[in-house]
């Protein structure tokens, strides 16, 4: 058996922890005493087993949702279908929440998705820099003719979930924040998650505040925005949004 | 060194998660802390809470995704990262590991193992200078803990460390589980390891908990950073501190962490066998 090249032996060793037998590479290992491929397995075992803890400590509503073992069969086949493509693994998992919504074991947790998409909304604010936030007085320095076209954006870090189902509820059951019973049926949410000083966190939104910030999140200018807010909402009151979006941080400083 | 003179800097932990709001409000007396380079690569607040802690703490910065054994090179972007986060932090070390972790844009997420050939250290070289060179600083290189040797390594894996350090001019990180471990599942003999180290480049100890596996009817030892050091390791240590004399050692938690007590519980004990070669060393 000639050598593999040192390109050949990696791409085939990470056929092997991916779930792959490989020949070639198991003819080069040392079976001396403990067999190629039982070596083999201890690798792979690692890179399944960390990376379903790394998504588990992501995803850890669906986590707490569904349960370690059924969590860990879920994770094992997105691993092998979709690894990470980078060592920085609060950042792996960004389609795990598309994964979960096609996958036919959990279709009766319609929720399921959308609360992983709010896991990953939370890991990303959490691991993001941030960026300075608008605050009231640089707003109040920009001249009035000129708001209409204002380009207000989010935060680096924030983003904005809308649900069919009270998924903020859900999150805190699954956080043991909320023990009372949910019904699927009572309603749809929007929120904003956002970073705070020490960690991430999530608010409700009014149909008018979100159809805003989804306007200026498109970089939509600020007249234009309102506009969208009072389509989607009439009872939508500028004055009552913009303190809460300056209370929260979630706009970016010019 | 005077006689029973305090070691120079006291033994340092790894700074976890489920130690980061403890830790600034009770200040234990550890020498420094180590830090998962990935963990901190974006801002946010878990960074700003490392930084807060500079203040009282000195810093090494250990990365585990640089893969410094792909054929295929360094990933430029990371490593932009990393030296983003050395240059923020500035860190008394900086260390990553013999291994590699990257293929083919996937990330393995663990410490895989190279055949210890003259190509894998041209390759190990090349990306280890190119560290260094981004850096603009010495880094150390661990050895890690092996499960499998391929047939055709022609090198043993001290002597490619040390093929490393002369090549390269970098230091190593002495991982003193990862002997013990390596050395029993490889059926070498962990003396004639630390002997074959070249012995001023080594800069830092590691010790960590390994826990005792069974594959195919026979023992294997698998380096889960789970638990205490083990009684082998600290007698290793032992010998590794009579050739390399005192260096900064860490204790690392990575698995079922335990309250912050137990590190501190175990960097003491570090301290107390660093102690006793400090007073055997001056009597």
């Amino acid at each position: 058996m000639s050598a593999l090249s040192l390109a050949d032996l990696q791409t085939a060793f990470r056929s092997a922890c991916l779930g792959s037998d490989s020949p070639d590479l198991a003819a080069l290992v040392d079976g001396e005493r403990i067999g190629a491929d039982a070596r083999l397995r201890i690798y792979r075992h690692h890179v399944f087993d960390s990376l379903s803890t790394a998504l588990g400590a992501t995803f850890s509503s669906v986590l707490s949702l569904v349960g370690e073992g059924f969590f860990r069969m879920l994770a094992r086949e997105y691993i092998a279908h979709t690894p990470p493509s980078g060592p920085v693994l609060s950042e792996y998992g960004a389609d795990f929440p598309d994964f979960i919504e096609r996958h036919e074991r959990v279709r009766d947790l319609v929720y399921l998705a959308d609360a992983a998409r709010l896991d990953w909304a939370l890991t990303r604010a959490y691991g993001s820099d941030g960026g300075t936030a608008l605050t009231a007085a640089a707003l109040a320095a920009i001249a009035p003719e000129a708001l209409g076209e204002l380009r207000l954006r989010l935060r680096m870090g924030v983003s904005l979930l809308r649900s069919a189902y009270p998924v903020d509820r859900i999150w805190a059951v699954a956080h043991g924040k909320d023990d009372a019973s949910i019904d699927l049926a009572s309603g749809g949410v929007e929120l904003v998650v956002f970073q705070r000083d020490d960690d991430a966190a999530f608010a409700r939104l009014t149909r008018g505040e979100a159809a805003m910030l989804v306007a200026c999140d498109g970089a939509t200018g600020l007249a234009v925005a309102l506009e969208r807010a009072s389509d989607a909402d009439s009872s939508f009151d500028f004055a009552t949004a913009l303190p809460k979006f300056l209370n929260l941080d979630i706009l970016a400083a010019p | 060194m005077a006689d029973g003179a305090p070691s120079p800097l006291p033994t340092g932990i790894g700074l976890r998660a489920r130690h980061l709001e403890e830790l600034p409000v009770r200040k234990p007396d550890v020498g420094f802390l180590e830090i998962h380079a990935e963990n901190y690569l974006n801002g946010g607040p878990a960074l700003k809470r490392v930084e807060r802690l500079r203040a009282d703490y000195r810093f090494s910065l250990h990365a585990v995704g640089l893969s410094l054994g792909s054929a295929e090179g360094l990933d430029a972007v990371h490593l932009a990262r990393v030296k983003a986060l050395v240059d923020r932090l500035q860190p008394d070390l900086v260390s990553d590991h013999l291994s590699w972790s990257v293929t083919s844009a996937t990330y393995l997420n663990d410490l895989l193992p190279l055949p210890y050939t003259e190509e894998s250290l041209a390759v190990v070289c090349r990306n280890v200078e190119r560290l260094q060179e981004s850096l603009g600083r010495r880094v150390l290189v661990e050895n890690p803990s092996s499960y499998l040797s391929f047939t055709h390594s022609t090198i043993g894996e001290a002597e490619f460390l040390a093929a490393i350090v002369a090549r390269t001019g970098c230091g190593l990180l002495c991982d003193v589980n990862n002997i013990h471990v390596t050395c029993s599942n490889m059926r070498l003999d962990p003396t004639a390891y630390l002997d074959a180290l070249p012995r001023s480049a080594i800069g830092e100890f590691h010790l960590a908990g390994h826990v005792i596996n069974d594959a195919d009817g026979e023992t294997i030892l698998i380096d889960d950073h789970g638990s205490r050091v083990a009684e082998p390791v600290w007698a290793l240590l032992r010998e590794a501190l009579a050739r390399f004399g005192e260096q900064p050692t860490l204790i690392e938690w990575d698995t079922d962490v335990p309250d912050l007590d137990v590190l501190i519980d175990e960097a003491a004990r570090a301290d107390r066998e660093r102690r006793a070669f400090h007073m055997g060393a001056a009597a």
